[in-house]
């Protein structure tokens, strides 16, 4: 069975000094795909990652301080969209330095981290028949073109014009 | 192995996968692993993007996001990388969590920047959360190619944590309904996020959906599949990155938290009702594809 659920603790100051690290190291490896891939120049996109580490860091600190069962996910949400609503005094500062990372740099190394993190699954993965894979592969494709075909249709009938 | 319990535990299992993992060990301290990260980063942005044109107008991408995801499984499984083992993968796993913030936090920026934009878009961004249930058309396939009950855990949803949790709390652990849920949620690890990157590169070219049905569609409930899925999108569609961006993101944000519930009132009582209907007329013989629980 995979390993889904573990214990957890609480949060520490040691705790918090682990995440402000990782965040650093990740922002460094970004930030240096970044300039090899879109030629950014390195400290404004540093100051980038910067602000989104921020942000992250709130957002999980806030997830187990504050009392309610909500995700991380939504405060960091939050945080980014108040962040960079036009009008705010926050937003031009943020929008020019977020801008100069781009998103798929930031993806190409959160996936080398995914790519590692799911060997641990393989064992698992080989024991299970092809059967399975075809209904995985089937059931992917199937929230893809279902979501793609409604927002279309929506879309379309709304009247957005194709850009 | 701890199973969520009845009162909403659900969205905590990304919350104490992380802090199991980040908060005992030094993850920071692994320089093996995050010195193979980089390497592999270096690699991918050095080799950068390469176009396969098949036809006129038609092209199949392939992006530097595809080099690290699979150089880092072939990392993991080759044999002569004896410095990438299965202590390396839990912390990398243990971090990913983390740094899905900082995916969720760039979306989140642009998603700000457009909020009038994804207001004019409401519509379209709520009730594309509904083509999600597509995944029950799965379930005809699942009942032919011999499954039984496990076929309502497979087809209910896309199989990522939250359903699992969803999944195990309505049925049990043991159970059919969740072994069939586990299958595709470890095959969906595996394989999830480079078919998806193909999936979205080969449908750009060939459907002629609209720029932002294929943004809100990448937002399938599960992160790494959606950064794989944004990749070839921004791609695709130059110029319009920031509205992309945004649409990815909201509507990852609404999988995320409207998602679930679609799943636990609507998704899975479909999904029974039609295994109902559906198995006494197409069920096979049943085949055992996996093991006993252990």
């Amino acid at each position: 069975m995979p390993d889904l659920i573990d214990g957890s603790e609480n949060v520490t100051v040691h705790g918090i000094f682990n995440w402000i690290l990782l965040l650093v190291i990740f922002s460094i490896i970004t930030v240096i795909g970044n300039n090899l891939g879109y030629k950014h120049p390195m400290t404004d996109s540093l100051v980038g990652m910067g602000i989104l580490s921020l942000i992250t860091l709130a957002g999980v600190w806030l997830e187990r301080y504050l009392p309610f069962n909500v995700s991380s996910i939504l405060y960091i949400s939050i945080f980014g969209i108040i962040l960079a609503f036009p009008g705010m005094p926050t937003s031009d500062f943020v929008l020019y330095y977020v801008s100069k990372v781009e998103l798929l740099s930031i993806v190409t190394v959160f996936l080398a981290y995914v790519g590692i993190g799911m060997g641990k699954s393989w064992d698992e993965f080989k024991a299970l028949g092809w059967r399975a894979v075809v209904i995985t592969i089937l059931v992917i494709a199937a929230t893809y073109y279902g979501a793609a075909i409604v927002a279309h249709i929506v879309l379309v009938l709304t009247g957005v014009p194709a850009v | 192995m701890k199973i969520p319990n009845k009162d909403g535990q659900v969205e905590h299992i990304y919350r104490e996968k992380t802090d199991k993992r980040i908060l005992k060990k030094n993850p920071w301290r692994d320089y093996k692993l995050h010195g193979t990260v980089l390497v592999l980063v270096i690699i991918a942005e050095i080799i950068g993007t390469i176009k396969i044109p098949l036809a006129k107008d038609v092209a199949i991408t392939i992006m530097p996001l595809i080099y690290t995801i699979i150089l880092g499984l072939v990392f993991y499984l080759a044999k002569p990388v004896t410095w990438i083992q299965r202590k390396q993968a839990r912390i990398a796993e243990g971090a990913m969590m983390l740094f899905i913030g900082v995916l969720i936090a760039k979306l989140a920026v642009s998603s700000g920047q457009s909020i009038s934009l994804i207001f004019q878009m409401g519509p379209a961004l709520i009730l594309q959360e509904l083509g999600h249930l597509a995944t029950i058309l799965v379930l005809p396939i699942a009942l032919l190619l011999g499954f039984k009950k496990e076929s309502i855990g497979m087809t209910n949803s896309i199989g990522r944590e939250p359903n699992v949790a969803v999944v195990v709390d309505k049925y049990g652990f043991n159970s059919p309904e969740s072994r069939g849920v586990f299958a595709i949620f470890i095959i969906g690890t595996v394989i999830g996020t480079i078919f998806i990157s193909f999936l979205v590169t080969f449908s750009l070219s060939f459907i002629p959906l609209h720029p932002y049905a294929f943004a809100m569609a990448s937002g399938v409930g599960s992160a790494s599949m959606n950064a794989a899925a944004i990749g070839p999108t921004l791609a695709a569609f130059p110029g319009l990155e920031t509205q992309i961006e945004a649409f990815a993101g909201f509507s990852n944000l609404l999988s995320f938290c409207v998602g679930i519930y679609i799943v636990i009132f609507v998704a899975l009582p479909l999904t029974e009702k039609m295994y109902n209907w559906l198995e006494p007329k197409i069920g096979r013989d049943p085949i055992v594809p996996e093991k006993e629980d252990e």
